[in-house]
């Protein structure tokens, strides 16, 4: 089943076209990856289909809701870990947890069963009552990423969740992200290869906003020819006449 | 209504963990009351100057406290905007109505607790100093009050959403002065008359103290009470409306 599906989704910023004409699919249960530069077009894409967007044309559905007819309905179904980690600075960890929990109506009884369990999933447990303006930077994208996650979303987006991070708390969080395979459909921005290649079911490279290249990573391997996913980008970028 | 209400608790922690909330709601107030009580034992009994003794000062002090809850409700919603969390609360069901409430709710409370933090040291003031206010007075005063609240809080919403972080605390600021000198805080404009009486006339912060000050006094003419309140509650509901209708106008602006 197609838990995402764009057609011909465009978003223009005045002359400059951010995202083009873009037609893809993401499967139920899916881990899908967009790469791409910087100024591709990934969290335009993230943006149009998490709502916070409106496309200048095409159209994008979510859980077979329309992004731009039915936002009510796809927001109830998605969650997202924004670029910056959008956390409530004062507000413990407990606390953004159980505040997320209620703004999706949870009860007062349910706001504590989910924060308890995210925050076991997570590990969250040492930091707990620790204000969120004192985390590390790791500890702030783990946090912003249960944050998402305590609505039990059928899809989440994660815009570059490992951005900044050093390569110890990046692992880290991989593995959390990797835990949530097969459990919900996952779309995530990054332009680190080894990201992409490590976490993703399937991939899609975009270049100038648009998908230059998409499907398994063999199937991008190939598409690229080459034997590693940092030679295939830039030859599939190259062909776009960027790199 | 739950998620308006987690939001509004979610801004009240923000607000009642930052100490520069404490220092400008509530001891800068309460060291002003106490600064200028000592001020007001300097002025001669034969100037007829009253606008600092306790029971016209202490209302002076509320309304003017009132501001700094403006400049927390601008400061809260312009970082909320200039960073990515209302981003992420953009991507979540909440409605524009949810913000704007639970950004005025909470602060309708700091401003109530305000107001009565200075009320109670101005009862005390007034004990020792004289003339000795009447309890019930100070009761009907707040009451009185609610609406200037919401009207600052309404100017603190509209500034917070129309600035940035950085301009937001400036404007306030200016109006922070502006309130305090234009509502016969710091001044007896009836006594003074002439340009600057009618440009007190014109504002609506006169019209905050003139009428918690008749309720002070427990007195609730149609000129002293009555006609201020009014004025006052019209523009907290018109500081409301407008200050929802452009949160809504910016948040629809933010998403398309």
């Amino acid at each position: 089943m197609n838990m995402i599906e764009t057609k011909n989704l465009t978003r223009k910023y005045g002359e400059k076209t951010a995202v083009n004409d873009l037609s893809l699919t993401v499967q139920e249960g899916e881990l899908f990856a967009l790469l791409g530069v910087n100024g591709a077009g990934k969290t335009t894409t993230i943006r149009m289909l998490s709502c916070l967007s409106k496309p200048t044309s095409g159209e994008a559905f979510v859980d077979g809701h329309s992004c731009t007819r039915e936002s009510t309905a796809v927001k109830q179904v998605i969650g997202l870990s924004p670029q910056d980690t959008a956390v409530a600075d004062h507000l413990t960890v407990r606390e953004n947890l159980e505040f997320m929990a209620a703004v999706y109506g949870c009860d007062r009884g349910e706001v504590k069963t989910r924060a308890d369990r995210i925050i076991e999933e997570f590990r969250l447990g040492e930091v707990e009552h620790q204000r969120a303006q004192t985390l590390s930077g790791g500890w702030k994208r783990k946090l912003s990423i249960a944050m998402a996650l305590i609505s039990d979303p059928k899809v989440l987006f994660l815009d570059e969740p490992t951005l900044g991070l050093d390569v110890l708390a990046r692992r880290e969080l991989w593995k959390e992200i990797e835990k949530l395979k097969g459990r919900m459909t996952v779309v995530l921005t990054t332009h680190y290869m080894e990201e992409a290649e490590h976490l993703s079911d399937r991939l899609a490279i975009m270049v100038a906003g648009r998908i230059a290249a998409a499907g398994t990573l063999q199937e991008i391997l190939a598409q690229g020819g080459a034997d590693n996913l940092e030679d295939a980008f830039v030859a599939i970028a190259e062909k776009e006449g960027i790199a | 209504m739950n998620r308006m209400l987690a939001f509004a608790d979610r801004n009240r922690k923000e607000i009642l963990r930052d100490t520069l909330s404490y220092i400008f709601c509530i001891a800068f107030p309460l060291a002003m009351l106490v600064i200028m009580t000592l001020v007001n034992t300097s002025i001669p009994k034969e100037s007829g100057m009253t606008v600092f003794r306790i029971d016209n000062l202490s209302v002076g002090i509320a309304v003017f406290g009132q501001a700094f809850v403006m400049l927390f409700t601008a400061l809260t919603v312009s970082k909320d905007r200039a960073g990515s969390f209302l981003v992420r609360m953009y991507a979540t069901p909440m409605e524009s109505s949810d913000f704007t409430m639970g950004y005025m709710l909470p602060m309708l409370v700091i401003a109530l607790v305000q107001n009565l933090l200075i009320y109670l040291a101005s009862l005390v003031i007034s004990l020792i100093t004289g003339p000795a206010i009447n309890p019930l007075g100070l009761l009907a005063s707040m009451i009185t009050l609610i609406p200037s609240a919401v009207m600052f809080i309404g100017f603190g919403l509209l500034f917070g959403t129309l600035f940035s972080d950085k301009a937001a605390p400036g404007i306030c600021s200016i109006l922070i002065s502006v309130s305090s000198f234009v509502g016969c805080i710091w001044f007896d404009a009836d006594n003074t008359g002439g340009v600057m009486l009618t440009i007190c006339k014109v504002l609506p912060f006169y019209y905050c103290t003139r009428s918690g000050r008749s309720a002070v006094r427990l007195d609730f003419g149609v000129n002293t009470w009555l006609v201020p309140f009014v004025i006052v509650l019209a523009c907290a509901a018109a500081l409301t409306v407008l200050a929802s209708l452009v949160f809504r106008s910016r948040m629809k602006a933010d998403l398309s």
